[in-house]
């Protein structure tokens, strides 16, 4: 936690006094473009984790450790990729609830595919950029190159935790 | 999406107070709470960081730097591009769709988006440490780091069979 705030703050620092050496970059400007980010996850990003939370809850954890658990294994990492492949929304929709599944029950290799799944092929970022922009050359071969990173990345991580011990 | 998720939460909330009571209900908002009050702060100094580096490095710079690259070079060039690529789909979009324009092949691209998709430095620090911590968040990178090459190697099969 405190790592993920340090570095955060060492970068910005660093872009920051170089952006303050660029004669073209005006830092009000680079605050505004910043704000509109910012303004409307003020609202929303509270909003998901209370809704996570909840749901968190309400969450059957029995099934959720039989098909998602440590000891679901290989048909587990499976389960996941699929579920991730399909999880809409960038990562404010996401996170909250993959940790929803996390606190479930989830093993780390199967929130691993699912994240892998979830980033990769990522359903609604290829409807909304990639088939308008880049068209279905693009997509499909993409898509035909990354479907099997999900399972491949669950599958090393169960293999490293179990070298691990 | 604020409407789709006030709809949700207050509906979640509703079937928890429910079934379990107010009690559980009281607990659920303070367990959000507590990780709201870690990740907020984060997001709002990573955008402002972000935007920084958009107003930094220009993307005609990114385009020659990576439109030349071929090879394991190039593949290597994108996987380090994509890494380090913040922000959103407003960010890495444009710069691939420039990098076609500036004819980047598909491996390269295949590979840039896999990066910026499974590495992004940015997604890491906002959203994963403070939700899964340190142990996880290195252990799927370990086992990530191949995978913008798998990507990039099997876009350059799919586009030239013979080729490789």
């Amino acid at each position: 936690m405190l790592f993920a705030y340090l570095s955060i703050i060492a970068l910005l620092v660093v872009l920051a006094s170089l952006a303050h050496r660029d004669a073209h970059i005006r830092h009000a400007t680079v605050g505004r473009q910043a704000w509109q980010q910012i303004a409307p996850l003020l609202i929303r990003l509270p909003l998901a984790l209370l809704a996570a939370s909840f749901l968190a809850e309400l969450m059957p954890q029995a099934l959720f450790a039989r098909w998602l658990g440590d000891a679901s294994g290989t048909l587990g990492i499976l389960v996941a990729s699929a579920m991730g492949g399909l999880l809409p929304g960038g990562p404010m929709v996401a996170f909250p609830l993959i940790l929803v599944l996390e606190r479930a029950g989830a093993g780390t290799p199967q929130l691993i595919a699912l994240l892998t799944a979830w980033s990769c092929l990522a359903l609604h970022r290829v409807l909304a950029f990639e088939l308008p922009t880049l068209g279905w050359g693009f997509v499909w071969r993409r898509w035909a190159a990354t479907v099997a990173l999900a399972p491949l990345a669950g599958l090393a991580a169960a293999w490293v935790l179990a070298l691990k011990g | 999406m604020t409407g789709f998720f006030l709809v949700l939460g207050v509906a979640a909330g509703a079937l928890l107070a429910y079934r379990q009571g107010l009690p559980a209900v009281v607990e659920a908002l303070f367990g959000a709470g507590e990780l709201m009050l870690i990740v907020l702060p984060l997001v709002v100094i990573a955008v402002l960081m972000a935007a920084y580096a958009q107003a930094l490095i220009p993307r005609d710079l990114a385009e020659r730097w990576l439109g030349r690259g071929a090879g394991l070079k190039g593949i290597g060039l994108a996987t380090l591009a994509g890494a380090v690529t913040p922000g959103g789909p407003f960010m890495a979009f444009p710069l691939v769709l420039g990098l076609r324009g500036v004819g980047a092949s598909l491996p390269i691209c295949t590979t840039y988006l896999t990066a910026w998709s499974v590495l992004g430095i940015q997604r890491v620090l906002i959203w994963e440490l403070p939700f899964f911590g340190l142990d996880f968040v290195v252990l799927r990178l370990l086992v990530s780091l191949p995978l913008p090459l798998i990507a990039g190697l099997l876009t350059q099969w799919l586009t030239e069979p013979d080729g490789v």
